[in-house]
Formats: structure tokens, sequence, C-alpha cells
């Protein structure tokens, strides 16, 4: 297990590595930087130049990288380029929101998914099984975004209602936080929920097919019995499994969701960035969503590990 | 637009009733004229209470020295405060300036300081700051955007504590406007010694403007206090303003139905369709000093060919444009925008090259070897919502002429890079300046290196032009050199000025006062107060 | 002479038959076959459909509620919903074909034959491909169009990068499996080249398994890609693309929702079909 875990962590370094390297060098490709943006249509090629040397982009690229990486190696991703607010701060702020988002969204996947991919699997092709895979698939094949618009517009013209505008972090006040994201994460959840179910079915689905499950309910064993001391036990892991891979869709989902709901999440940072050609910012928010990604896929492997005794043992 | 729902329109038409309509206004060049600083002061005025400000565009940075985004500037003039006030009548009039005097020959402006001002740290403002400020933002090694509107000037010096002079290398008639708000400001002297400075500013205002910055969370909000040293007795009436960032239309609208927000500018004036008629909300429209235009760039063939530009001038019907564009929000432009068109402008019944002449245009296109036409990439802007249909109308007209044109949109940055190094081709802009024709046209169409000439247009005639009108005092010969600058510009086409789009503003009926500057940037919060 | 004429019609019968009771049995697939054929028809013959034009401006004519004329109602500058959504499945649906084709060649290609060779060369693509499916796919195809531009070519490029580590590694599985495989062996003792198992035998095998990808990503490649339309990185204006229509609607909702309501169906419709038959061929695949 131990060297295990080392290997992966050496293996995750490396891919990170790697990717920062990946993400300076698209960064440093998007035409017109950060001082084009802050000229505008005024100013003399003196005064941007002058502005070029402040921010070293006058150096070679490969020292602008080193000088980069150096500094993320010490815990130090910079200032931002247009706000002069430190990236690690900027992007701390950011990621607690989307990480607040993605969490909730995965709790309400997981409290509608689960439960109604069992449901299905159980009475698989009755028309329960139906009804909800009917949702499912609707809710697969609708755009997130194209969902929460209809949902931000339909609330608005029935309740006359919608979210604050300013964002409130939780322990300001968790009514005026859960009332910005209710829409968002309902969007969301919607269809991370229908992704949820639709994969806890197949599982339940595929166990209860297995020869011995089939036996019991032959011989008249109650569902109910083999399914809490057979089933779940064999669909516990993908289940656990999928709550990562759900995760990382969110992570992705969050950057539509949260420029339509003007939530200051790691999206909009991104967007905002790319825009603005804030490439400390851009750089450090990739950066951040690669490592999350990352380490969410390294959990999910460890807990499978602990989880399944045979992945243990070989 | 005409088949729009009558009960909303009507109900548009009421909500409009008691706004101030264009053409309400003239921008004379007048000189002694009294002017409001900011906006009216209002006589039942009753201070307190914050103001929820919705803000389509984010500032990329509060920093006034190193920014050029008009989105910046729209915050920071209620900041930062420069020696003049561009009032909208197209007067400079003394802000942090009390009085000035100018020199025989016009070189050397002296300028009596106002007294009693404090900046937001509490220090009281010297001619000291004042020439540290202007000083600092003139030299190009600063990196500052306006820079280059200050190479005329060749020393801000201290006289005594309440004088400084400038001294000019040629003759400027638009000093005073350009000591305005845009770029720059008064901060305290040696404020950018220090290196984080720069870093700071987006965190911390050195301002001595009726508000000063208390935050600004990125993607989220900015918020202003009011300044308790500020030197006008007895303004701002509001206590603060909270600017929330919501950067898409829908929502901003969503949320001014539901009072989430006060007041909002919106940025496509149709956008009114959908909250006109809502109680509690007045509409109001404004003249602008913006303009949209479409330019024609020489270094992209054939457009180096005069003919060319002027068969395009000739096809495009700005009329028809105009509406898709912003609907009836708009006022179709000869050479001028619309907030100077009275003051400086050329009347556009003598304004030569103008649409839609499609029989004429195809002479000149024949003429110019292209009886056949050829084929045109129109530039746009990623997010500039206009753009989208007037492209698609531009390229109907285009193609009675037989030019068929392919419409290319490209991120602003992509944009801006191309522009900036003369190589803009064909493309729509949306740009904006003070009311001043020298301001408006030097940087632009002078040819280098004095201006910029973005459109390597490289008229020689243009550019004596325009240095002498420049020069002259008397606003009378004045406005006669800048109509015929305006000629040579409309029949050599460098650019088609289009439409000014008028600025559209939303209210909660609690706020009161506030009046739209024509630039778009928010001088008038200083004036607004919240009825009880 | 009898016996050689029954058969033929108790066959019909039975095809008949199987395919009534298939249907029975998989509605979905039936439904999906059917919504699928008629979006290939539009994509085909939008003229069919509508007679309208998806580029004629009326200004007059600006932001009509859905009518007899004009069933989806009509744009801000006038052009008439439907047609723009008709003559938009073509673009939309050809980008995402193309661009899922293009990854499923080239990650498939290569996944094939850094699986079957190994090496270093392995060991390198697999480390670049780990790299890039660090990348949640949306923000890797938001950054790749933001950094090349809006533009379609651009566009298919980055949808194409986004699933081409998919196909990579499911062609460098299969082959992996395929190489220890008996008949890998006995083919290479009778002397015949490795690049001709390869490509005669391996890749024949490995060929279902993409197909099944391609089918199963297709739904969630048109997402990714209205999803750039919404943040304006996809198809440029006029042309009509899904994502497109419903980015510039979006902020007419209050006002003209038929702008943004009808081309988010047409996508829901298109991705809904495309995710049936998908559950139907890997249903196949899972049986065999």
């Amino acid at each position: 297990m131990g060297s295990y875990l080392l290997k992966r962590l050496a293996a995750s370094l490396l891919t990170a590595l790697l990717a920062s390297i990946l993400v300076f060098l698209l960064v440093r490709m998007v035409p017109g930087d950060v001082v084009a943006q802050m000229m505008g249509q005024a100013g003399g090629e003196n005064a941007a130049a002058a502005l070029r040397e402040f921010f070293g982009l006058d150096q070679p690229i490969y020292m602008q990288y080193l000088a980069w990486i150096t500094h993320v190696l010490q815990g130090d991703l910079g200032v931002s380029w247009t706000r002069g607010i430190p990236v690690a701060t900027m992007v701390g702020q950011a990621f607690l929101v989307t990480l607040e988002i993605a969490l909730l969204t995965l709790f309400i996947a997981t409290v509608i998914g689960v439960p109604l991919g069992i449901l299905a699997g159980i009475y698989e092709n009755r028309p329960l099984d139906t009804a909800i895979q009917s949702f499912n698939i609707i809710g697969l094949s609708a755009p997130v975004f194209w969902v929460g618009l209809m949902l931000l517009v339909g609330v608005s013209a029935t309740f006359s209602w919608s979210p604050p505008l300013r964002f409130v972090t939780p322990d300001r006040s968790l009514a005026d936080n859960l009332a910005i994201l209710a829409l968002p994460i309902a969007s969301l959840g919607l269809l991370q929920a229908a992704a949820y179910s639709q994969f806890v079915r197949q599982n339940v689905v595929s166990a209860m097919s297995q020869e011995y499950v089939r036996t019991a309910i032959a011989k008249g064993v109650p569902v109910r019995g083999i399914f809490f001391k057979h089933i779940l036990r064999n669909v516990m892991i993908p289940i656990i499994t999928f709550m990562g891979l759900i995760l990382i869709q969110i992570l992705g989902g969050t950057v539509i969701i949260e420029s339509l709901f003007a939530l200051p999440g790691l999206g909009r940072l991104l967007l905002a960035a790319i825009e603005t050609r804030d490439y400390p910012v851009l750089q450090g928010a990739l950066l951040v969503v690669v490592v999350a990604a990352m380490v969410v896929n390294l959990l999910v492997d460890l807990t499978y590990r602990l989880i399944d005794p045979r992945v243990r043992v070989s | 637009m005409r088949h729009l729902d009558r009960s909303r329109l009507r109900g548009l038409a009421r909500a409009l009733v008691g706004a101030t309509m264009l053409g309400a206004m003239a921008l004379t060049p007048a000189l002694a004229q009294e002017v409001s600083l900011y906006g009216p002061a209002a006589e039942n005025a009753v201070s307190g209470g914050r103001l929820n400000m919705g803000l389509l565009l984010e500032p990329p940075g509060l920093d006034p020295f190193h920014q050029a985004a008009d989105a910046r500037i729209r915050l920071t003039v209620l900041v930062y405060q420069g020696l003049f006030y561009e009032a909208a009548n197209g007067t400079a009039a003394p802000l942090l300036a009390e009085s000035y005097e100018v020199s025989e020959d016009g070189l050397v402006y002296t300028i009596k300081l106002r007294q009693g001002v404090t900046f937001h740290n509490g220090k009281t403002m010297t001619a000291e700051d004042v020439a540290y400020s202007y000083n600092y933002i003139r030299n190009p090694d600063n990196g500052s955007p306006g820079a280059g509107d200050f190479s005329m000037v060749e020393n801000v010096e201290v006289v005594d504590a309440n004088t400084v002079r400038f001294v000019l290398s040629a003759r400027n008639s638009s000093l005073p406007m350009t000591l305005g708000n845009k770029y720059g400001g008064v901060v305290p002297a040696g404020t950018f010694d220090d290196e984080t400075a720069k870093n700071r500013i987006n965190s911390e205002s050195v301002g001595t403007g009726p508000f000063k910055l208390v935050e600004f969370v990125p993607n989220s909000h900015v918020t202003l206090e009011r300044h308790e040293g500020y030197w006008e007795a007895g303004m701002p009436y509001l206590d603060g303003i909270d600017f929330s960032i919501l950067p898409n239309s829908a929502s901003m609208l969503v949320a001014l139905r539901n009072q989430r927000v006060d007041l909002v500018a919106l940025s496509r004036p149709q956008d009114v369709q959908q909250v006109a008629g809502v109680p509690g909300l007045t509409v109001e429209r404004w003249p602008s000093l913006a303009q949209t235009a479409i330019d024609l760039g020489s270094e992209l063939k054939p457009l180096d060919d005069v003919r060319v530009r002027q068969a395009i001038s000739l096809a495009v019907d700005k009329a028809e444009i105009t509406r898709a564009a912003v609907g009836e929000y708009g006022t179709v432009l000869g050479t001028m925008t619309a907030g100077m068109q009275e003051a400086w402008g050329l009347p556009l019944d003598q304004v030569p090259m103008q649409g839609p002449d499609r029989d004429k245009a195809k002479a000149l296109l024949a003429e110019a070897g292209y009886p056949d036409g050829f084929n045109l990439t129109l530039t746009t802007i990623n997010g500039f919502d206009w753009m989208d249909p007037a492209s698609v109308t531009l390229k109907e007209q285009l193609n009675e002429v037989g030019i068929n044109l392919d419409i290319q949109r490209v991120d602003l940055g992509v944009w801006v890079n191309n522009f900036r190094s003369s190589q803009m081709g064909f493309t729509f802009n949306d740009w904006a300046s003070q009311p001043d024709p020298n301001l408006l046209f030097y940087r632009h169409f002078h040819a280098k290196p004095d201006g910029a000439d973005f459109r390597n247009w490289n008229n020689a005639e243009a550019s004596a032009l325009l240095d002498e009108g420049r020069a002259e005092p008397d606003p009378a010969v004045r406005k006669d050199i800048y109509n015929r600058y305006q000629m040579v510009m409309a029949e050599s086409v460098p650019t088609i000025m289009l439409y000014s789009p008028d600025h559209v503003t939303v209210r909660s009926d609690k706020v009161q006062n506030f009046v739209q500057h024509p630039t778009g940037w928010y001088f008038g919060l200083a004036r607004t107060f919240l009825a009880k | 002479m009898a016996l050689n004429v029954s058969p033929a019609p108790a066959a019909r019968l039975t095809t008949t038959g199987r395919l009534m009771r298939s249907a029975r049995r998989e509605p979905g697939l039936v439904l999906s076959l059917v919504l699928l054929l008629l979006l290939l028809l539009v994509a085909l013959f939008p003229q069919l459909f509508t007679p309208v034009s998806p580029l004629d401006v009326a200004i007059d004519q600006a932001m009509l509620p859905p009518s007899p004329e004009h069933w989806f109602g009509t744009d801000d500058v006038g052009r008439d919903v439907f047609a723009r959504v008709i003559h938009g499945t073509r673009v939309t649906l050809s980008i995402c074909a193309g661009s899922l084709l293009i990854s499923a060649l080239v990650g498939g290609a290569v996944g094939l034959v850094s699986g079957y060779f190994g090496g270093w060369f392995d060991q390198v693509l697999g480390r670049i491909v780990d790299v890039l499916l660090s990348f949640p796919p949306i923000i890797l195809g938001m950054i790749i169009t933001g950094v090349l531009g809006p533009h379609v070519g651009n566009l298919i490029l980055a949808l194409s990068i986004v699933y081409m580590p998919v196909f990579f590694r499911i062609a460098r599985a299969g082959a992996l499996g395929e190489v220890g495989k008996t008949y890998v062996e006995a083919a290479r003792s009778v002397g015949i080249r490795e690049r001709t198992i390869l490509r005669r035998h391996v890749t024949r095998n490995v060929m279902p398994l993409l197909l099944t990808q391609y089918i199963i990503l297709f739904p969630m490649i048109l997402q990714i890609q209205a999803a750039l339309g919404f943040l304006g990185l996809g198809v440029q204006p006029p042309t009509p693309d899904w994502g497109a229509i419903l980015e510039q609607g979006k902020d007419y909702i209050l006002f003209a929702p038929w702008m943004s309501v009808f081309p988010g169906l047409a996508i829901l419709v298109a991705a809904l079909a495309l995710m049936l038959l998908g559950r139907a061929v890997q249903k196949r695949m899972d049986q065999r």
C-alpha cells in the first residue's frame, strides 16, 4: 500500500508538472497580451514597452517559465497583473466557491440519483424503471446552461424572485448563501443525478443477474434481504468510484453555470483571466483545476483499494 | 421593431416621458459659462443610504494611471479627480483647479489650485502632489496608456503651494480637457515610488474624489464609501455605492425586475423592451459621445484604393444598420458623434459620400477595376452585441453592390492587438472620447509618428488640418478648421461613422437625481440620492 | 418448386416479426432511429422543411412570437428561428460528427500503434494523454478555443483534441489485449509482417470498441459544442448553429423566450436520440 501510494503520488506529480508546462505554453499562445488590453486604443509604444518590462514579458519564454515554476514550488502563485491581488488569494476564494457548488451538487446528485438508480435496477423493465430511465435520458440530454436559463426565468416569472446578486460565503450568512446557490445547484444537480442514477441502475441490474441472486429469488428469499446482504455490497464500490467521476464532471460544468449565474468561482475566474490575458491568474487557476482533478482521482483510487480486498491483495 | 407589441411600446413611451431627450443638449465650445460639476445639485436632496448599482462590464482594474478600459473610467471618475471636469456642454470646468491663465504664446498655463482638498488618506493636497501626478503620467517610462495625450507637456512645475505651471512644446487648445478625469488624477507625491503601489491601488484608493474604495472583489463586486473629508460641502449624498458585477444581461434584467439592483446602465438599448412598463422602474435615455463605426485599414487590399472605400461608404445604409443594431435607441451620424454634432459637427446635409447610392457605388467599383465586386472579411468582436445584427445587415447591403462579405468574430484581445499594430483590416469599432474634436480625432487619424494612424490612412491634408485645429485658440476658427477636416475624412473614407448609441439607464423610483454623462462615465452618482 | 417458393414469404414474415418484437422490447432504440432518421433528413435536405433562408434579415419583423408564419418566432433581426434551427442541424451535427471522427481516427490509430509496439513511444504518449486527461473536457475545449480564437476550424480542432485521449486509451488497451493472443503469435510464426498483423487483424478486432465509443461520446461532444457556442467561442455569426442561436437568444429571454427555447430543445432531442442509440449499441456489445 505504502509503495503504491508513493508511486501514484510520484506519477501524479510528474503529470502535474507536465500539465503546468502545457498550461504555461497554452496561456502564452493566446494572441494579444495583458499590456495590449490595458492600453486599449490609446497609449504609445514606449509606455507599452515599459509595462511589458514590468511584467517580465520581455524575457524569453523558458526564463518566464522557470521563474514562475520556482515560485509555484515555493507556494507562491504570484500577483494578478490586472488586479494586484495575490493569485493564491483569488484562486483560493474562487476555489472555495466552486468547491461548495461541487459538493452540494454532488450531495443532491447522490441523494436523488442513488435511490432512483437502485429502484430502477430492482424493478428492471417495469413501468417504474421506464419512468426513471426516461428522467435519466432527458436529464443527460438537456444542455445544463439551457436548464439553468429556463429555471432562472421560470422562477423569476412565477415567484417574482431571483437570487441575490452579491455572493455571500456560508459563514457570513448560510441562508443568503443557499439562496444564491439554489438555482445553479438545481440545474447542475438534475443533470448529475440523472448520470448517477443511470450508472447505479446498471450496476444493480448486473448484480441482480448474478447466479446466486437469481437462485435466492427463485427460492423465495425476500428481495429486501438479498438486496441488503449481497447487492448493496457489490454496488457500493462503483457508487463511490463514480462519485469521483461526477465531481470532476461538476468541476467542468460549473464553468458554464458560474458565468450564467455570476458566481465568483473558478470557472468565471478562468474566463475573465482569458479575456484580460491575466497570465498569472490563468496559470494559477488552471493548475488548481488540474491538481484538484488529480487529487479526486487519487482519493477514488485509494478508497477503491481500501474497500475492495481483492484489489488490495493484488 | 415596428411590429412590436403596441401596448409595450406605449408603456415605453410613458416611461420615457420626462427623460432628457436627444438634442436637448448642445455642447458648445463656449468658455465663460457656469457649469455645475458632476450634474445639477438637488434642492430636496436627502443624505444617506447605499445605492445598489449593477455593472454589466467588470472593470479589469481600478488603476487610473495604467488601465485604459472604459469600464475602469466609469468608476474611477468618482474616486480620482483631475484639474478639470469635462462638462457635458463641451467646456472644461475647473475641478481641482480653481482658475487658470494662459500665456500670450499659448505655451504656458498657470493654474491656481483649489484649497482645502484632502486625499482619502487624510493628507491635504498641495501643488507638489499635482506636479508629481502629471509628471508621472506624461513620462512614457511609467507605462501609462494616457501618456500619449500629454506628449505636448514639457514640464509641470510648482510655482507656490497653491499654483502649478504647465509648460507646453506646442499650442494645444484642448489642454484643460486633457487634464480631465480620463487618465490619472491627482494622487499624493511619491505614490508610485513604491513598487507595490500599482497593485495596492486596486484595494485602496489614494484620490480626492467624493467616494473612496472599500473593496474590489473580482467577479463579484466593488464597494465605494463616501469620502468624509470631501471638499464640496454636503456632498456626496450617498453613504456608499455597491456595484454588483453581473456579466450576463439576461440575469441583470431579471435582477432589475426583482429589485435586486436600483440602477443599471444598459449596454444594449433594446434591452429596454424587457423592463419597460415594469412598475417601480423608470427608463431614461441620454445622448452619447460614443460612436460605432466601420474602419477601413488601407493596408488591406483593395481598401488602399480610395474609390473602393468611397463605394463601400455609398453602399452602406447607416439608418438600416442602426435600426438593426439598436432599434430606435441610436442617432445616425455623419462625421461627428451625437453629443458633439451641434457644437462641432459638419452639418449632416453637407457630408459627402453618404449612402445608400448603389448605382454610384457600383460605378466607382467598376472604375477601380472591380465591376464584379470582390470578397472582403469584416472583423467583429466577441461580446459586442450590436456587431452581430449590424454585421448581418452590412453583409446584405454590400452584397447589393457585389461585395461578398465574410464575417469573422475575434476576441477583444486579438482585436486590440491588430488595431494597435495598425493591422485592423475591415472592422467594426466601438469607441468614445471626451467632448473635444482634437481628443476625438488627433490620435486616431493624424499620420505617424505624431498620431497613431491606426487605419494607415496617411493623409497629409487631414494631418495638417488636425495640427492647425489643435493650436487654434479661437473657437469659431477652430470649428471651421474641423469642418474642413471632416470634409476630407468623409471624402477619403478611412472610417464610416455609423451611429451613437444612446445611453439608456433603468432606475428604481427611489433613485433620484442621477444624470448620465455623455461619456458614459458615472459622474452623476456624485449627485444622486435615495428618496426616503 | 413449392419448396423453393414457400421459404421466402416465411422468412419475410419472421423478419417483420423479429423487427416488431425487438421494437416492443427496445422502444428506446426505435425512437432513437426514427429521430436520427429525421435529423439526418433535416441535415441533408433542410430546404424540404423550410423554404425560408436562415440568413434573411427583416428588421421590421424582429422578435415576433411563434405564429403560423413563423413556427418558432423570429429573432432580434427578424430572421425566422425555425429556419435557423433547421439549417443549424447540418452545421451543428457535422461539426460534432467531424470533430469526433478526427479524434477517433487520430486517437485510435496512435493508440493502436502505441499499444501494439510499446516502448518509449508508448511511454511518452501515455504521459501526454495523462496530462490531457487531467483537464475537465469543457475547460480544455474552452482554453483551446480561447487560445486559437473563435473560428469554425479552431472549434473543430479543439473538439477533436478533447476526446482524442479517450480513443487513444481504448485503442491502446485493445491492442495490448490482442498482442498476447495466439492468432498474433501464429501469424508471426508464419512470417506475416507486424504491420500487416496490426492492420489486418488487430485493427479489425479493436474497431467495434472504437465505434461504440464514438456513439457514446457523440451526445457529450454535442453538449460541449453547444456550451462553447453559449460562451461565444463557437460558430461565427451569421451561420446558424444551435449553440450560437441560443447564445444570441439568451439576452432576450424575458422578452422573446422563443429565441432560446427552441434551439435548446433541438440540442436536447438530438442528444436524446444519440444517447438512446448509444445505450442500445452498448447493450449489444456487453452481450457479446
